[in-house]
């Protein structure tokens, strides 16, 4: 049985991001058109690409993997740890998440906040399209890693 | 014989669960079958694409519903 995969939240994925780890979108092309990560570095996977083509992430930077809820992204962090990386986290939440924090986007973030689950990080402002931040990463601790129950569909 | 049937609870792994049951009756093979579900559990077999079936420990099929043909094949394969 693998290990729990690593989950981070998404202020602890941008200062990984700032940090030189590399972020994972499995979300489908036609998904990152209409609303995109906007990080220092960014690898597109989509999931139905991902078993033929995860090989092409490297074993020995971060990797975090992100969706648009999280919950395809850990599905492709437990494959990646079947496949013997360690350096690999799952962003929970996903970009709806991100989005909602006011983290940096490309694109309308409007439906991706509309979509957000309830969360613990509530009342944040929302998301600017395309650089800059509305909040700040410092001091933020309310999403420390933790492994939490994992379902997804097929 | 030990059979899993991995996914995540989707009406396909249903259908995959209730066609190996009717095929082993119809065989008259006696399998111990189980449904993984957990999502790490699941991946702990490398299996992307589900319905997945593990016999004996080995994963003989990942993604669709599998075929009643291919269910036989299994399950005589295993007998002899």
């Amino acid at each position: 049985m693998l290990n729990e995969a690593k989950e981070v939240c998404p202020t602890t994925t941008l200062r990984m991001s700032r940090g030189g780890a590399l972020l994972v979108d499995v979300r489908e092309r036609d998904e990152i058109d209409g609303l995109a990560f906007d990080v220092p570095e960014l690898a597109v996977i989509p999931m139905s690409e991902f078993e033929r083509r995860c090989a092409e992430l490297p074993r020995d930077r971060d990797l975090v993997m992100v969706c648009r809820v999280g919950e395809r992204s850990l599905k492709a962090t437990y494959f990646l740890m079947y496949q013997g990386y360690t350096r690999v986290a799952n962003m929970e939440g996903g970009i709806a998440k991100w989005a909602r924090k006011g983290f940096p986007v490309k694109g309308n973030a409007s439906a991706a906040i509309a979509s957000a689950a309830t969360g613990c990080c509530g009342g944040a402002a929302p998301a600017k399209s395309t650089g800059g931040e509305s909040t700040s990463v410092a001091g933020e601790n309310c999403c420390a890693p933790h492994p939490k129950p994992a379902r997804a569909c097929c | 014989m030990d059979i899993k049937v991995l996914g995540t609870g989707c009406a396909n792994c249903r259908t995959t669960i209730a066609l190996i049951e009717q095929v082993a009756q119809a065989k008259g093979v006696s399998v111990n079958l189980q449904k993984v579900e957990e999502l790490r559990a699941i991946m702990s077999y490398g299996v992307m694409l589900t319905p997945g079936v593990v016999i004996d420990g080995k994963v003989v099929h990942a993604g669709g519903v599998p075929g009643r043909d291919k269910i036989e094949q299994w399950l005589v394969a295993k007998q002899t």
